[in-house]
């Protein structure tokens, strides 16, 4: 899919999104991710980008915020929870780049914790630019000053909830609840530091894939299993009551199965989105004014970020991520392989083996009848591609 | 510390500061004496309830923490709403934060109930080497803008317990002194035992009405 990724998206956009769904192979994940926003797009337009922020000092004021905020994310996972660590180092060179690659927006804490889920995945150069796409493509204006983008999602949230859920839309207006009071890390971070790891993970195959409706829609999952009853109701009598309801939601309704089900049933769609958020920017308007920050116009998925920023062949090649030096005599003649088919296998192949043997994907010990590009990983580790040992041996 | 308990009053409090400056470990410190060195950053709003003992009288404090960067400012003051009682919080090694106060209460007054009952706190006393803000300073600071004055540490749990309760019983002095007229400082003052109340004017109405 990824090696014929245009053709996949214009043509057969219906299935990525089914893969999305249903949940994207952890093997995989990582460069899916890329793909789906459009960071792997952006990173090859913009070679040596990285490397060149990379190598500025920043702005002394935001390094400080940054560093402050280094042992503060994720603090339990592996790779965030040792102090100047690699984890921890990477976080900071890819939050310091977008700084100096915005400076007019600068650090903003809930950038964070999104730097470090796509640092779990990748490299830094490529989180970074997973970071570019989820800031200015998927949330604009989520992190730049006066954060009005995010209290207008706040205001579209509210107004959705009415027609998902007429019963808490009554509560939360009763008690004077405004949805920034609830929604701001929800939203902000992207689940990220609400669900459990499983289910943030598929959230995020579907909001890469379909933008910042699977966001709302996982917020109004969220408020109408915890505040949808009259019962549950009758036992949060109050702004404080409801508010710590819905900081302690109950594992069953964040359980992945159970929110992937319940996102995909939410009748939300991109078009509900807009026409409310341009009910809301009306009623913004009225109220405060004209917008003080000028963000880029939302772009609803990864079919939409395609379409604007359209990538050329080049741009989607596969490259691979991990060289070594190969043992074997030097390479053969880089296949330029006629054949996307040919080479999608191959890359196919590759994916697996990146990481630990998965079991579904060990090759066929059964060689395909009538498949002549199948054969073992020799050509690839010619190419002075990492393969991996294990299917190696066992191809 | 259950929400069941029987009280006389609910206070909420708001700790407002500079991001880093310890607002989060002062909250878990003095609402679950937990002191947490990779807490996480405070992205919204956190909260925590505590019920004491002041005299004869049960206080259930609603203690909200938010996010202390600069650019959470635009959505904080929906925190204040209701509040009577603010630790501003500065880190006395980072002399910036204690610029930043005179900031921060603008912002309080601006946002918040007149009559609220401010504390200014000076935190991290355990990094005494480390000090750059005198304690003079900030006392001058305190008692010229009408603030109580604490140095803390919620790491060595110096003084987080006094904060809070001289916050908790000035709040409660100026509610029963009638120094402010009902309706202005919001506190829910109701024989005991109530089930369930809140500290919210607008709260107010329909719990009394529920009851």
């Amino acid at each position: 899919m990824l090696s014929n990724w245009n053709k996949w998206m214009v043509k057969r956009h219906k299935k990525v999104r089914l893969r999305c769904q249903k949940g994207i192979p952890p093997s995989l994940r990582g460069r899916a991710w890329l793909y789906l926003s459009g960071g792997k797009v952006k990173r090859e337009q913009n070679r040596g980008k990285f490397e060149e922020l990379d190598s500025q000092a920043g702005d002394p004021k935001e390094l400080d915020v940054i560093e402050k905020d280094l042992h503060r994310q994720f603090p339990f996972h592996e790779m965030f929870v040792s102090r100047g660590g690699h984890g921890q180092q990477d976080l900071f060179r890819v939050l310091k780049a977008y700084t100096l690659y915005r400076p007019e927006e600068g650090y903003c804490q809930a950038q964070a914790p999104i730097a470090a889920v796509l640092l779990m995945h990748m490299p830094a150069e490529d989180a970074f630019w997973g970071l570019v796409q989820i800031c200015e493509k998927y949330l604009p204006g989520y992190y730049s000053a006066g954060l009005e983008a995010i209290q207008l999602d706040g205001e579209i949230l509210y107004a959705l909830t009415r027609r998902v859920s007429p019963l808490t839309y009554r509560h939360l207006e009763k008690h004077k609840i405004e949805a920034i009071l609830y929604m701001t890390e929800w939203f902000m971070c992207a689940f990220s530091r609400t669900l459990p790891w499983a289910s943030v993970l598929r959230v995020w195959d579907m909001f890469l894939c379909d933008g910042v409706k699977i966001i709302f829609r996982v917020g109004l999952v969220l408020l109408k299993c915890m505040l949808g009853t009259r019962e549950k109701l009758k036992a949060c009598q109050g702004q404080y009551e409801t508010m710590e309801l819905l900081r302690s939601i109950e594992p069953r309704y964040m359980q992945e199965g159970f929110l992937v089900r319940e996102v995909l049933e939410v009748p939300v769609s991109e078009r509900d989105i807009e026409s409310e958020h341009h009910v809301q920017l009306k009623r913004w308007r009225k109220n405060h004014g004209e917008l003080h920050w000028k963000s880029p116009p939302r772009m609803h998925g990864a079919r939409a970020i395609m379409a604007s920023e359209p990538p050329s062949r080049q741009d989607l090649r596969q490259n691979p991520t991990i060289i070594v030096e190969s043992p074997l005599p030097p390479p053969q003649p880089t296949p330029q392989l006629q054949k996307g088919e040919k080479k999608g296998k191959e890359e196919k192949k590759k994916g697996s083996m990146k990481t630990h043997p998965p079991v579904t994907e060990i090759p066929n010990p059964y060689n395909l009848p009538g498949d002549p590009n199948f054969h073992p990983s020799p050509p690839e580790s010619s190419l002075g591609v990492f393969s991996c040992k294990f299917c190696y041996s066992s191809c | 510390m259950g929400s069941d308990e029987a009280y006389n009053f609910v206070f909420k409090v708001v700790l407002i500061g500079e991001s880093g400056v310890g607002k989060s470990n002062l909250l878990s410190r003095f609402t679950k004496n937990e002191f947490n060195h990779d807490s996480r950053t405070t992205i919204g709003v956190e909260f925590s309830t505590r019920t004491i003992q002041l005299k004869s009288l049960i206080i259930k404090a609603q203690i909200w923490d938010t996010a202390g960067l600069e650019r959470y400012r635009a959505i904080t003051s929906a925190y204040y709403r209701g509040a009577v009682g603010a630790l501003l919080v500065y880190d006395i090694t980072k002399h910036l934060t204690y610029e930043s106060v005179e900031r921060w209460l603008k912002e309080l007054y601006d946002h918040a109930d007149p009559h609220i009952v401010v504390m200014l706190v000076g935190n991290k006393t355990d990094l005494g080497s480390e000090r750059s803000v005198p304690t003079e300073d900030a006392k001058d600071f305190a008692e010229k803008n009408g603030l109580l004055f604490l140095e803390t540490s919620a790491l060595e749990s110096t003084n987080v317990e006094t904060a809070f309760q001289n916050v908790l019983g000035e709040i409660h002095r100026k509610v029963s002194s009638k120094e402010v007229t009902r309706g202005s400082i919001s506190a829910v003052s109701l024989s005991s035992p109530v089930p369930r109340a809140a500290g919210d004017p607008e709260e107010k109405k329909p719990c009394c009405r529920n009851l």
